[in-house]
């Protein structure tokens, strides 16, 4: 029974922090636009315009469910949902601190892979639904967009799964910290398990790793269909892509549904190259910070601000490039990330040969 | 609770399946083959097959219905027109192939049942006795790796060669003619 309370109350407890940080990542996000634009943003509503999300969210819930009359209503109203919950499902098997992770399996990274496919199925399902050729140009190019770079992702998690041997993430991120079992080497030749720290992380592990990090941002970038790689909902060339003819709370649900996505990458990244929820800090002779710095709410914290940080950085590059033309980003992931992915697999291999064994 | 959402599974997949042969939509058919095939992976997990429940929604969700819809988008409303056409009666010519199959099945399927000897199998009981059974919490990832590379390593090259080809086939036929 209390099983069961637990197996309802943690999705709610993920939806809550979903929602919330989308919230803020909103305000944050036009924040950033307005420094980088070199403008002020939001300062209206609230102190510096800090409430102006909540209102804008309000505003979406009041809002009439609008649908086109020629649009295949069933599709049209399943299609954000089924992209909300393929995202959201996502953060089942992510670990927030040691054994803090909502499922603890074995296939929990391949699991995340198979899900995130599904969003692809919903895009192209409100696209198809719409009845509106923005829409389906939309969905077109996001659907073509995320099958290919679904293969550089998808290269770079094998990448790193070969050096760990596992594909729990849980166990991933025990891996490179000072609680492991096992041998931690920084740059393959310096034993650090008493140290931990920043050295213990996978991508000092094995330096091949920082370009597979490189390659696996880049890629989740596109994955999330956020600029520079945000032809499926270019503004200026599609209306609004293949979310056209959403709104109120089904466009809340797409919107919710790409934050969560960003958060998603952000926190999977941080949990395979960049520690996971262990400290960066290490233990320096009697200075023990990292086993100071070790332990559940340190662990979370950990998590959250290492995952906000790349979030950070995500948001930085969407209103600093410009975006990629569709034969650019095709170029790009199959002539430049893919190989390049490759050759880190092939690296990979050869580390566990010759160094780890 | 198990049965249940074993029946649950169930239910949803022989429905949407039923539903998706006589639906006329073909959109809406291939959206809902996506929820057979999602029920179908559900199903999986009830045989502890955690791996190839995941790989079914990988492979099938993320690549072939994906391809099915683009192929459907991309294809043209007059060749669809037949498609969707409902003129046919029950026995029209196009559909007289279904029968023979839909027959041979259930033949097959009658024998299975004849056949079926409602005992646990010797294999099940010894490993019970040995407690080499699997359970829920166990590694099969593991398992299924090293089978892979030692007991099925020739079905595993062969399949892998077959992949290859494929790929080659598919770069050959989508390559422009160089001189025309």
């Amino acid at each position: 029974m209390l099983d069961t309370i637990l197996h309802i109350l943690v999705p709610i407890a993920i939806f809550i922090f979903i929602a919330t940080f989308t919230l803020f990542a909103v305000y944050a996000e036009r924040k950033i636009a307005g420094f980088v634009q070199d403008r002020l943003g939001p300062m209206e509503t609230g102190k510096y315009g800090s409430l102006q999300t909540i209102a804008d969210i309000l505003k979406l819930l009041q809002k009439e469910l609008i649908t086109p009359a020629l649009a295949d209503k069933i599709l049209f109203r399943i299609a954000p949902i089924i992209i909300f919950v393929a995202v959201f499902t996502g953060f089942a098997v992510i670990p927030w601190a040691k054994d803090f992770i909502p499922a603890n399996t074995h296939t929990g990274l391949f699991f995340i892979m198979a899900i995130i496919s599904i969003d692809a199925l919903g895009i192209l399902m409100a696209g198809w639904g719409s009845n509106n050729k923005y829409s389906l140009l939309g969905s077109m190019r996001a659907i073509a967009q995320m099958v290919s770079y679904e293969i550089p992702v998808g290269l770079s998690l094998i990448t790193v799964v070969m050096l760990t041997q596992t594909l729990n993430l849980n166990e991933i991120a025990i891996g490179q910290g000072i609680l492991t079992n096992g041998s931690i080497k920084f740059l393959g030749f310096w034993e650090v398990n008493e140290i931990g720290g920043i050295f213990a992380w996978n991508i000092f592990q094995a330096p091949h790793l920082i370009v597979t990090y490189v390659i696996f941002f880049i890629a989740t970038l596109a994955e999330c269909n956020r600029a520079p790689f945000d032809i499926p909902e270019a503004e200026s060339e599609l209306v609004g892509g293949f979310h056209t003819e959403y709104g109120g709370i089904q466009f809340a649900f797409i919107f919710l549904a790409e934050y969560a996505m960003m958060f998603l990458v952000s926190m999977l990244g941080v949990v395979l190259f960049l520690g996971g929820w262990n400290t960066p800090l290490p233990n320096i002779g009697i200075l023990r910070m990292a086993d100071w710095t070790t332990g559940l709410l340190w662990g979370i914290f950990w998590t959250l601000a290492k995952s906000l940080f790349i979030v950070g950085i995500q948001m930085w590059i969407r209103w600093t490039l410009p975006r990629l033309r569709a034969d650019q980003l095709m170029n790009l992931c199959w002539k430049v990330l893919t190989p390049l992915a490759f050759l880190c697999m092939a690296i990979s291999a050869i580390w566990r040969i010759l160094i780890i064994a | 609770m198990e049965s249940i959402l074993f029946y649950a599974f169930a239910l949803l997949a022989i429905g949407s399946a039923l539903l998706l042969v006589n639906l006329k939509n073909i959109a809406r058919a291939l959206f809902l083959f996506f929820i057979v095939l999602f029920a179908m992976a559900g199903l999986y997990l009830f045989a502890l097959a955690d791996f190839v429940a995941i790989t079914q929604i990988m492979v099938y969700v993320g690549g072939v219905l994906i391809l099915m819809l683009f192929a459907f988008m991309l294809s043209n409303k007059e060749l669809l027109k037949d498609l969707q056409d409902s003129s046919g009666s029950f026995l029209s010519m196009p559909k007289w192939q279904a029968i023979p199959l839909a027959l041979g099945f259930l033949l097959l399927m009658i024998y299975g049942i004849m056949e079926w000897q409602q005992s646990i199998p010797t294999w099940i009981q010894l490993s019970f006795e040995n407690n080499t059974q699997i359970v829920a919490t166990d590694n099969n990832i593991q398992q299924i790796g090293l089978r892979f590379m030692t007991f099925y390593v020739l079905p595993f090259e062969v399949i892998s060669i077959f992949l290859m080809m494929a790929l080659i086939g598919a770069s050959h036929l989508s390559r422009k003619e160089r001189n025309r």
